[in-house]
């Protein structure tokens, strides 16, 4: 099962590179917020998937805050 | 026989949310503008972040919880999964909404769909670049 996790999590850091790549070179400064947004939304995924592979519980909060930490950040750099 | 059902349906989420989260990435890497982007990824990653989620809620209660029987520390995790999935299904939506209100209001213009005598005109007019990349002046 760890095996199928850490395969799991191996591919959703591949599509994140690929996210990566709109964020360097998209045109434009809603590109490059909806590309952090992106990548946020993969990390949380990936804190999770850390936490069942580690069998650490402590991931989760982790995972929690930095839910919170993306979507302050994209609520105020939309504001700004 | 228990374990490998819930191993099986474990797996089975986790692939079908993946396969929406890649169609979010590629959708976000091939389309031609940024409305058209953020409609890929607004709903392929709250859907694929959503099942995957549950799928290792189902992992962490079935599995952890009634088959090994260590059943206080599953619910403690997943009750904490519970509320990152309550958390992202307001504030993915609602992010999505505020960059799209952003865009428009600094006036952004959504991609038409042009003959190619027009995208070359436009090209050679240098507006290409204020219509579909949406640099701020």
């Amino acid at each position: 099962m760890q095996d199928i996790f850490l395969s799991v999590a191996i591919i959703i850091v591949i599509a994140s590179f690929v996210s990566l790549y709109r964020g360097i070179e998209g045109p434009g400064i809603f590109n490059r917020i909806i590309a952090v947004n992106v990548i946020g939304t993969k990390t949380i995924v990936l804190l999770v998937l850390i936490g069942f592979i580690y069998e650490r519980p402590d991931f989760f909060d982790i995972a929690l805050v930095y839910a919170i930490l993306n979507f302050i950040m994209t609520i105020a750099a939309t504001r700004y | 026989m228990f374990d490998s059902i819930i191993i099986i349906i474990v797996v089975l989420l986790l692939l079908i949310g993946l396969f929406f989260m890649l169609a979010g990435t590629i959708g976000f890497v091939r389309f031609p503008d940024f409305y058209s982007r953020m409609h890929a990824t607004g709903k392929c990653d709250t859907l694929g972040e959503g099942l995957m989620l549950f799928a290792l809620i189902i992992y962490e209660t079935g599995y952890e919880g009634l088959f090994k029987g260590d059943l206080e520390h599953a619910s403690f995790v997943s009750i904490k999964i519970i509320l990152l999935i309550l958390f992202i299904l307001l504030a993915n939506p609602t992010s999505t909404h505020a960059i799209a209100k952003a865009a428009h209001d600094v006036g952004l213009q959504p991609w038409k769909k042009t003959d190619e005598t027009q995208w070359i005109y436009d090209q050679d007019l240098g507006t290409d670049e204020v219509m579909n990349g949406g640099e701020i002046k």
